[in-house]
C-alpha cells in the first residue's frame, strides 16, 4: 500500500533522511524507532507534505505518487498524521474544523457530504469511545487542550476520517498511563484490514497496546534493523547504542 | 489645484442653510481642507482626495430614489435588522424605503423637515464647531440630518438602522461615455444619535453604495446622557471605487456606556475617524473596528479617546487585514486629563498582512497629564500562521478555504461581539465571501 524508495531530505543543507525504503502492506502495523535526530519527525513531515524540505526519492500510496501532490491532496488520497504537537488554532471551532475536515475528504472521495446534525451523532460516538468531553467540540481547536486532550482530538480526527494510511507522530509523548491506555484503545480499534498504520516512537511503552507486525530502527536517515515487535523489547533493554556505534 | 474657496464654491453652492451650515462655511474659509502633512492626516491620502473633490459633481437634488434603489436593494446591501430605519439615497431622505411610523414610545427618528417643528423656541443655539475641514465641509454642503432621539428611560430593544445609499454612476449619465473615468459624486451624510439619561439604545449606520465612483463625506454624532447605554455599529461597505472621509463624534455624560465597532469591508480610499469625550464621571467607551483593504485601497482609522473625567474606562481594539498591495493604518490617541483620577485605558491593534506587499501602520499616541492611571497598548503585524496552515491542509482542507478559515477566525473577535445577530450574521457572510476570494 505504501511503497518508499531512496527517500531523501534535506533542510538548510543538512541531510536529514538519507535513502530510507520502506514498504507497508494494507492491515499492517509497522513501528519506527529511533534515537533524537534520526529524522523520525522530519520522516512523518516529509510525507504528510510540510514545506522546508528538499526532497528526493519516491513515495506512492496504493500506486499514487506522493511526493507530487499537495498536502490536502495527499489527505484526499487517504494519507493522515497524527502530530506529534497538534497546533492550536484560536477563533477556529473544533466541530466546524473537523466538519470540514471531513466533508473536504468526503467531497474528494465523491461521497455526499454530511450534514451538522448527522456529523453531531457521529462525532459524539467516536469522542465517547475516546472518553473525550463532547464540550471539546465547541471550544478552538486543540486550544487550552492538555497534552492528552490533544492528542485524542488527533485520534478523533483520524476516526472521523478513516484515512488508508495513518502515520502516528510520538502520539504516546507526555500521555500518563490512563490517557496512553485510551488513545492506543482508540488507535487499536482503527485496526483494519484495509488500513496501514506507521507509529513512529521513542518509547517501546505504546507498542505494549499497540503490537506492530514490524518494528524498523531508524538512525542516521535510513532504516538501519528491521525486526517483529521483539526488536521493540530488545531496544529497550540495550538501548539505540549498539545500532549507531556511539557509545551512549 | 483649485482653491479652497472655490472648492467650497462648487460643493456647496447655495449659501448657507441654517447657523451650522453657516458655521461650517466660516470653519471651511477660515482653514480650507487638512493639511496632508498634519499628523492625523498622516495616513489619509488628502491631496488624493482633493483631486477627486474638484472633479466632484453634488448629487443630484430632488432625484426620485425610488427610481435607483428599492428595499430588496437596501436589504441585500445594509441587511434587515428588524427595527425601524431611516434611509437617505444620494444625501437625501427617502420616505419610501424608511421606516419611520411604527417606532416604539420613546424614540424619535427622522430627517431635517421633520426635526425641525422639533426645536423648542428659545433653545439655545448649539455653538460647537468642525473638527476639521472635511467636518466643516459636511456641515456646509450637507443638506439632510438622520436624527435618533431617544428620551429618558427608554429601554429599545431593535435597533434603529440609518442607511445612505450612494447610487454614483446610475444617477450621471446613460451614456457608455460616462463609465471610464466618470466623475464621482459626492454626499455629506450627517446623523445625529441622542441618548438620554438612563436609556438604553441600539443604532446601526450603514454606508452603502450600487456602484461607480462616489465621495462621501459622513458625520455622525452620538450623544449618551448619564447613565444611558448605546450600542453604535458602523459599516463602511460601499463599493471598490468609492472614497469616504468619515468621523464619528461621540460623547459620553457620568456613568453612560458606548460600545461602537467600525467595519470598514470596501472602499478605494476610507478614512475612520473616531473621537469620544468621556466627558462624565465613571464613563465607558468600548470601541472596536475592522478593516480589509486589498488592492491598492486606503484603509485608515483615526481613534481619539479623551478622558476629561475622572474613572473613566476605554478600550480600543482595531483589527487589521491587509492584502495584495493594500494599506490599513490605525492610529490611536488616548488623553488622559490632568486632575482626573481612576483612568483606565486599554488599546490593541493586531494587523495580519497576507502579502509582502500590502502594508500596515499603527501608531499609538499616548498623552497622560494625570498620575493614576492605568493605559496598555499593544499592536502586532504577523502573517497567516504557517502552522496552522499546514494543520488544516493536512486534514484535506483546500488551501484557500484553510485562509479563508483563520482569517475568518482573526476577525471572529470584533465580528462574534456585533448584535443583533442579523449584522453578525451579514458581516459573516460579507467576511466569508471576502475571505475566499483573497485567499483563492
Amino acid at each position: 500500500m505504501l511503497s518508499i524508495s531512496e527517500l531523501t531530505a534535506v533542510v538548510d543543507g543538512k541531510r536529514i533522511l538519507d535513502g530510507l525504503d520502506l514498504e507497508i502492506a494494507a492491515g499492517e502495523v509497522h513501528a519506527i524507532m529511533g534515537p533524537n535526530g534520526a529524522g523520525k519527525s522530519t520522516l512523518s513531515n516529509v510525507l504528510a507534505g510540510r514545506d522546508g524540505y528538499e526532497v528526493t526519492g519516491r513515495v506512492t500510496l496504493d500506486g499514487v505518487d506522493l511526493l507530487g501532490l499537495e498536502p490536502e491532496q495527499r489527505a484526499a488520497a487517504g494519507l493522515f498524521l497524527a502530530f506529534q504537537y497538534p497546533t492550536e488554532i484560536p477563533g477556529v471551532g473544533n466541530m466546524y474544523f473537523l466538519r470540514t475536515a471531513l466533508n473536504a475528504v468526503r467531497r474528494e472521495r465523491g461521497e455526499p457530504e454530511i450534514s451538522a446534525v448527522e456529523f453531531l451523532t457521529l462525532a459524539k460516538e467516536n469522542m465517547a469511545r475516546l472518553e473525550m468531553d463532547p464540550a471539546f467540540l465547541s471550544r478552538s481547536v486543540n486550544e487550552g487542550f492538555s497534552g492528552g486532550e490533544r492528542k485524542r482530538n488527533e485520534i478523533l480526527q483520524m476516526s472521523l476520517l478513516q484515512p488508508r494510511l495513518a502515520i502516528l507522530d510520538e502520539i504516546d509523548s507526555g500521555l500518563d498511563i490512563d490517557a496512553l491506555r485510551i488513545v492506543a484503545n482508540g488507535v487499536e480499534s482503527l485496526r483494519s484490514p484495509d488500513r496501514a498504520m506507521l507509529i513512529i516512537t521513542h518509547y517501546p511503552r505504546l507498542l505494549e497496546y499497540v503490537r506492530p507486525d514490524h518494528v524498523h530502527v531508524l538512525t542516521d536517515g535510513r532504516i538501519t534493523r528491521s525486526g517483529d515487535h521483539t526488536l521493540a523489547l530488545e531496544l529497550e533493554e540495550h538501548g539505540y547504542a549498539p545500532l549507531t556505534g556511539s557509545a551512549r | 489645484m483649485t482653491s479652497d474657496a472655490a472648492l467650497l464654491e462648487r460643493l456647496a453652492p447655495t449659501a448657507g442653510v441654517g447657523a451650522r451650515a453657516e458655521r461650517g462655511r466660516a470653519f471651511f474659509d477660515a482653514h480650507g481642507l487638512p493639511d496632508p502633512k498634519a499628523e492625523a492626516w498622516r495616513y489619509t491620502p488628502v491631496t488624493e482626495i482633493r483631486a477627486a473633490l474638484e472633479h466632484a459633481v453634488p448629487a443630484p437634488c430632488g432625484s426620485t430614489s425610488s427610481t435607483v434603489a428599492d428595499r430588496p436593494l437596501i436589504d441585500a446591501l445594509a441587511g434587515s435588522h428588524g427595527g425601524p430605519r431611516l434611509v437617505f439615497v444620494d444625501g437625501l431622505f427617502s420616505a419610501e424605503l424608511s421606516d419611520v411610523e411604527a417606532t416604539p414610545g420613546g424614540l424619535w427618528i427622522g430627517d431635517a423637515e421633520a426635526l425641525r417643528p422639533r426645536r423648542a423656541p428659545g433653545a439655545p443655539a448649539p455653538q460647537d464647531e468642525p473638527a476639521d475641514g472635511f467636518h466643516a465641509l459636511n456641515w456646509a454642503a450637507g443638506s439632510d440630518v438622520a436624527a435618533v432621539l431617544v428620551d429618558a428611560d427608554t429601554h429599545l430593544d431593535v435597533p434603529v438602522h440609518v442607511v445612505h445609499l450612494s447610487t454614483a454612476g446610475s444617477t450621471t449619465s446613460a451614456g457608455p461615455d460616462a463609465t471610464a473615468g466618470a466623475d464621482a459624486t459626492v454626499t455629506h451624510p450627517r446623523t445625529v444619535v441622542r441618548v438620554g439619561a438612563g436609556s438604553t439604545a441600539a443604532v446601526i449606520e450603514s454606508f452603502v453604495g450600487t456602484g461607480g465612483p462616489s465621495i462621501t463625506n459622513s458625520s455622525t454624532r452620538v450623544v449618551a446622557a448619564e447613565g444611558a447605554t448605546v450600542t453604535y455599529h458602523r459599516v463602511m461597505s460601499e463599493p471598490a471605487e468609492a472614497i469616504h472621509v468619515g468621523r464619528t463624534g461621540i460623547e459620553q455624560a457620568a456613568h453612560s456606556r458606548v460600545a461602537a465597532t467600525s467595519v470598514i469591508t470596501d472602499g478605494r480610499i476610507v478614512r475612520n475617524a473616531v473621537d469620544v469625550v468621556l466627558g462624565g464621571d465613571g464613563a465607558r467607551s468600548d470601541l472596536s473596528g475592522l478593516y480589509l483593504p486589498t488592492d491598492h485601497q486606503r484603509h485608515d482609522n483615526v481613534v481619539t479617546v479623551d478622558h476629561v473625567a475622572s474613572h473613566g474606562t476605554s478600550t480600543q481594539r482595531f483589527k487589521g487585514i491587509v492584502d495584495d498591495h493594500g494599506r490599513g493604518s490605525f492610529s490611536g490617541h488616548v488623553i488622559v486629563r490632568h486632575g482626573t483620577v481612576g483612568t483606565d485605558a486599554a488599546q490593541s491593534n493586531p494587523n495580519l498582512v497576507l502579502t509582502p506587499t500590502a502594508q500596515a501602520d499603527t501608531r499609538p499616541w499616548l498623552e497622560i497629564f494625570a498620575d493614576d492611571v492605568r493605559c496598555t497598548h499593544g499592536a502586532t503585524v504577523g502573517r497567516l500562521d504557517d502552522d496552522a496552515l499546514f494543520y488544516l491542509r493536512s486534514r484535506g482542507i483546500p488551501t484557500a478555504q484553510a485562509r479563508a478559515m483563520l482569517i475568518a477566525a482573526f476577525a471572529a473577535e470584533v465580528v462574534d461581539s456585533v448584535t443583533p445577530e442579523s449584522l453578525r450574521d451579514h458581516l459573516s457572510t460579507w467576511l466569508h465571501t471576502r475571505t475566499v476570494e483573497v485567499s483563492s
